[in-house]
């Protein structure tokens, strides 16, 4: 037996146990670094299909989701009004204060403006009207200052409703479809009263009033917002009288684009 | 200039009048019967290639009657054109289709009318051939406004002719 021989049974002896260890060692970090790969290669595929799915998820949570959330909230409120009225009077009762105090504010500003020009030629002709009339100074101001806006003006055809011509300062609503539901609301009174020569004036709609002027071949409703009186009222039909009176004809009833320009060039 | 036209749809109830104008205005059909009560009014621009103009259809869903004498004149008033619908598969709504005809071209003699036969997508076209001396020969289109056939080319077909 030579000196190399000697040497590796002596290792055989001496480390037999270190060796298998570092065996056992070195298969576990096999498995962990099969463990790392394999679950970055699964992740490498995976990922995008999560994402795709997470994205589809978000943008269909409106179209799924949307309705049951709103069903929920609905149930919520209808079951717990008690305590929804809790919650939200503190909130909107700010906004309603926040409200008043700034018309009131505008409203008190304006009044000092009229209070400061007393002695104005307009002061003295109110304090003149309120020693007239019996009605109070400051009656007469707020009356001033609360006037009747026009909205929209609309020529309407009679039976058909079809709109002959507009005018208003701002479109918002769909001029067709609102004399058309006008005329037909106008159809069923006039015809459920059953009186001949009868016809329906005005109708009020939440804040807007709707005055109604009728002529023979079409009639005018004018909408109005704010205060809507007696002396608002007449002065409105003087105006829409004379306007049919002296500034439109039977051919302009044919001529849409016609009636417009008058009516416009006539109110503005 | 901007031209308008007002259509007024009659019938009895649960023809379809109704689904028809939803289908053709919102392209949208439904089922769940709702009653019209009164009037409801539907707008719809149809464009005219062949004029190059554009028509505004206002257009008049009356409630349904089972007699047309009960129908509130005052809303016949003006009108450009009617159109009649009754149910294909309902002989109570076109049992007595000529004679309310008959009082509606009494009441607004010149006013065009069109006569719709409603459901087509429940019966064969053997069953509408089989009723051509009944309906059919005062029927001018079978439409469906469950699956929309027939009705576009319904609504601007009478566009059309409302402007010639």
């Amino acid at each position: 037996m030579n000196q190399d021989e000697k040497l590796s049974i002596l290792k055989d002896i001496l480390l037999t146990d270190e060796r298998e260890y570092a065996k056992k060692v070195e298969e576990k970090l096999k498995v962990v670094e099969d463990i790392v790969n394999k679950q970055k290669q699964l992740s490498e595929r995976v990922d995008p299909i999560i994402d795709q799915k997470l994205d589809d998820f978000v943008s269909q949570i409106p179209k799924t989701l949307g309705p049951v959330i709103t069903e929920a909230l609905k149930t919520e409120i209808k079951n717990s009004q008690d305590a929804v009225v809790e919650a939200l009077f503190p909130i909107i009762g700010k906004m309603i204060k926040k409200y008043v105090q700034q018309e009131m504010q505008i409203l008190s500003e304006q009044i000092n403006a009229k209070m400061n020009s007393a002695f104005s030629f307009e002061g003295l002709k109110r304090k003149f009207k309120s020693k007239r009339t019996g009605v109070s100074e400051t009656d007469l101001m707020l009356q001033e200052l609360a006037q009747p806006v026009i909205e929209q003006i609309m020529v309407i055809e009679k039976g058909s409703g079809i709109i002959i011509s507009e005018y208003s300062k701002t479109q918002a609503i769909d001029e067709d479809m609102v004399s058309g539901m006008l005329t037909a609301i106008k159809s069923f009174a006039e015809d459920a009263f059953e009186k001949e020569n009868q016809e329906l004036n005005y109708i009020e709609y939440d804040s807007f009033h709707i005055h109604l002027q009728n002529f023979s071949e079409y009639y005018i409703a004018v909408i109005i917002a704010g205060p809507y009186n007696i002396v608002f009222k007449s002065k409105l039909e003087d105006k829409l009288l004379d306007f049919a009176q002296n500034y439109i004809n039977k051919e302009d009833i044919k001529d849409s684009d016609l009636f417009s320009k008058k009516l416009k060039s006539f109110f503005e | 200039m901007k031209i308008s036209k007002k259509i007024v749809l009659l019938g009895h109830f649960g023809v379809g009048k109704s689904s028809l104008i939803r289908r053709f205005v919102e392209n949208t059909f439904s089922e769940d019967y709702k009653v019209t009560i009164g009037v409801h009014i539907f707008k719809k621009n149809v464009t005219i290639p062949e004029k190059g103009t554009d028509v505004s259809l206002v257009i008049w869903d009356l409630e349904g009657n089972d007699d047309i004498s009960n129908t509130r004149l005052s809303y016949l008033l003006g009108t450009h054109a009617f159109i009649y619908v009754y149910d294909v598969t309902r002989p109570a709504t076109y049992e007595k289709l000529e004679s309310e005809l008959n009082f509606l071209k009494e009441k607004q003699k010149n006013t065009p009318i069109t006569v719709v036969g409603n459901k087509e997508d429940l019966v064969t076209k053997a069953y509408i051939k089989q009723n051509s001396d009944n309906f059919g020969r005062l029927t001018d289109f079978y439409v469906s406004a469950k699956t929309g056939g027939k009705v576009d080319f319904l609504f601007s077909n009478l566009a059309e002719s409302l402007i010639k």
